[in-house]
């Protein structure tokens, strides 16, 4: 683990061409930095993954954008196969820290979206990107171990994504963004959303590995849902098993707003993901789902946050997911209701399900409730794999991968379906089946 | 030929008790056999153990399937060599749908995807013979079926997949006496040269619908007797005590 910022962000800042604001946002972000120590076993937050977050290659250089660009045909061939299925109305590819090929209909410009790099974003529209970058996640938040990761994404990104959608406007099929990881290097993204009044979208995010070798992915995504937007959002991570990725997003969901989350950890040897939700306007409803599956060595921890500050509102996690070899699942929630949260419905789901004695699951869901009128709930489970179901379909002739197969796509049915984007749970439904076979 | 099963001096623990103690037992290819005793004698034991069921230990003995020994094969390679057991308490599979089950067991079986139009001839045939309704291919399996419903959904399986040699156990008990009709006109329709039955029961009545051709007797994990069709209705008089005094007598 690092001490020091591996590069200096002033530095940084002048290299990317950045206003001033920005500069001292990475200055500011670099002395919290300085000042937290690292997460360790104490930290509650990560008493499960303080082990793995040492095996972290921090010290590998930082991705820089290079300038590259890409033409369509020389796209990744993992990024092309995602196209030829996923029905993209629009889509950006970033390799490392460079955005190598963008493609918007003129349709959208016209109506105002914007959808391109952060740094694009800062010269054509700074004062919106000043008004909410860092404002869901700031580098400093609880003034312990738990910025350490947020400040120096903060002080250190390089890249990212920006997506702005005009009150009124709806765009029709999803919006998809590719982060394609170069092994050997820390890359340290940010992706903002801005979703205007009644705006509607879609948008996916897979960060995915084209070679073998570690890869770092620091990752920090903002989502803004202004009073009855509407989000479908899915950040799916299917890296290779040697790379690590640590990410947390937080969305804002103002009056009436409703977002459907999907996290999906699927690839790397240590994810860790942090999703979180502020319901800040009355009506907001925030639908988290999440799916997992560690095998090998995999450990995929996650931390889900319903924050309930406006009454009115509704939350619902469900994370469901399995393991098999020696892959580890931690799941820790916590729903938070203010004294204000009154006639809040939240509620928190976790399913595990092992398909071998040496995988483990640590479920720890949480309630902190200061309002009285509400109504919360929170469950999970941990089960291994049913022995008299697998012997009953091995009567029938179907062998130990296939009924596993079959029970483990039994197991996440009810998850996958309630996923917004029906052709990204088809091939989610795939890669699981893969690495149940595999 | 040597087309038969076999049980040859099988016995049987779990958890350090024994509970086959000598099973010998021949089924050949074309025949149907009842196998009756009392509750405790080992039936269901030696239904799930000719399947392959790994909670048992098979401590001596040997299964031969067409002069195959498959005593150490999963129960997925026997079900592919043609056995099959309909179970005397199914299993409930939430989130699998039967239709989908159906396909990937026969896939399973035939090595390759099964042709569609022949499959779902298959399903509608049996469906048909067991005056059922479609709609149970979609719901999934055996969760929320009645007792009757999940013998039902046996006999379905048997007459989709078509094995050579098949165990039914208790597939009679709970159910009513059309549905009792209906199942045994499911077997009945299977039985010819290349098919035979151990049918596990306890009553004459299904043995009214499905005459075997020979009926064994099993008490204290052993089989003590074999006969015709007769000595079921003898049962059915006399009980079961005389032929325990006659089993202690010899
Ligand atoms: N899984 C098991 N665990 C413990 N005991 C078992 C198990 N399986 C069988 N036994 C015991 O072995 C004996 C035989 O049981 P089994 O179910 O084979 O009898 P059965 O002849 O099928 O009886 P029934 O007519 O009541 O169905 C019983 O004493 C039973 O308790
Ligand atoms: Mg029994």
């Amino acid at each position: 683990m690092i001490d020091v910022l591996p590069t200096n962000p002033e530095e940084l800042a002048a290299r990317l061409s950045e206003p001033g604001w920005l500069k001292e946002a990475r200055t500011g972000a670099q002395a919290v930095f300085e000042a937290v120590p690292w997460p360790t076993r104490k930290t509650e937050e990560w008493r499960y993954a303080a082990g793995r977050l040492k095996e972290v290659p921090f010290e590998l250089p930082l991705a820089l954008p290079r300038g590259r660009r890409l033409s369509r045909d020389q796209l990744p061939a993992g990024v092309k196969r995602r196209l030829a299925e996923a029905e993209l109305a629009g889509f950006l590819v970033f390799v490392g820290a460079d955005l190598v090929y963008a493609e918007l209909p003129e349709e959208l410009k016209a109506k105002g979206v914007v959808f391109t790099s952060l740094h694009q974003a800062l010269a054509e529209h700074p004062e919106r990107v000043e008004a909410n970058l860092y404002k869901a996640i700031p580098a400093r938040q609880k003034g312990d171990a738990n910025d350490k990761l947020p400040a120096l994404a903060a002080a250190l990104w390089t890249h990212g994504v920006f997506l702005y959608v005009p009150a009124g406007v709806e765009i029709g099929g999803p919006l998809g963004v590719f982060h394609v990881a170069e092994p050997g290097e820390l890359a340290i993204g940010r992706t903002l959303v801005l979703l205007d009044d009644h705006a509607q979208a879609a948008y996916i995010e897979e960060h995915l590995s084209e070679k073998p070798g570690a890869a770092v992915h620091l990752g920090m995504t903002e989502l803004f849902l202004r009073p009855g937007a509407r989000l479908a959002h899915a950040n799916v991570q299917t890296l290779n098993p040697e790379s690590h990725r640590l990410y947390r997003q937080r969305a804002v969901l103002e009056k009436d707003a409703a977002l459907n989350d999907l996290m999906v950890n699927l690839g790397a040897r240590f994810a860790r993901a942090e999703v979180g939700s502020e319901l800040v306007g009355p009506g907001a409803d925030s639908e988290m789902l999440g799916v997992y599956f560690a095998a090998g060595d995999q450990h995929h921890d996650h931390h889900t946050l319903q924050h309930h500050v406006a009454p009115h509102a509704k939350s619902d996690v469900y994370y469901k997911g399995t393991a098999k070899d020696r892959g580890t699942i931690v799941y820790q929630g916590l729903i938070k209701l203010e004294p204000t949260a009154q006639k809040t419905d939240a509620y928190q789901t976790n399913r595990n399900l092992l398909l071998s004695r040496e995988a483990s699951v640590e479920s720890v869901p949480q309630l902190e409730i200061a309002a009285n009128d509400v109504r919360c709930s929170h469950g999970s489970s941990i089960a291994p794999i049913d022995e008299e179901q697998l012997f009953y379909l091995a009567t029938r002739g179907i062998g130990r991968k296939g009924a596993e197969n079959l029970l483990v796509a039994a197991f996440l049915e009810d998850v996958l379906g309630r996923i917004a984007l029906k052709n990204l749970a088809a091939y989610l439904a795939r890669v699981i089946e893969e690495k149940v076979r595999g | 030929m040597t087309n038969r099963l076999e049980i040859q001096d099988l016995w049987v623990s779990h958890d350090g008790q024994m509970i086959l103690k000598g099973v010998t037992l021949t089924l050949p290819l074309g025949e149907v056999h009842a196998l009756m005793g009392p509750n405790g004698a080992g039936k269901s034991t030696l239904g799930k153990v000719i399947a392959g069921d790994p909670t048992y230990q098979v401590e001596k003995g040997r299964i031969l399937l067409d002069g195959e020994e498959i005593t150490d094969l999963s129960p997925d390679e026997r079900a592919r060599k043609g056995l099959f057991l309909a179970f005397q308490y199914p299993v409930e599979v939430p989130g699998v749908q039967v239709a989908n089950f159906l396909r990937l067991a026969l896939k399973e079986r035939l090595g390759q995807e099964p042709p569609i139009t022949e499959f779902y001839a298959r399903l509608k045939e049996a469906i048909e013979l067991l005056d059922w309704d479609e709609a149970v291919l979609s719901r999934y399996l055996n969760e929320g079926f009645s007792g009757g419903e999940k013998k039902k959904n046996e006999i379905l399986q048997l007459m989709v997949l078509r094995p050579r040699y098949a165990i039914l156990d208790e597939t009679d008990s709970g159910l009513d006496i059309d549905a009792l009709k209906v199942v045994a006109r499911g077997v009945n329709s299977m039985r010819g040269p290349a098919f035979s039955a151990l049918v596990i029961t306890h009553y004459q009545r299904l043995l009214n619908y499905i005459v075997p051709d020979v009926v064994h007797v099993m008490m204290n994990g052993r089989v003590v007797k074999t006969g015709g069709p007769e000595l079921a209705l003898e049962l059915e008089k006399r009980g079961y005590d005389w032929l325990k005094e006659e089993v202690a007598g010899a």
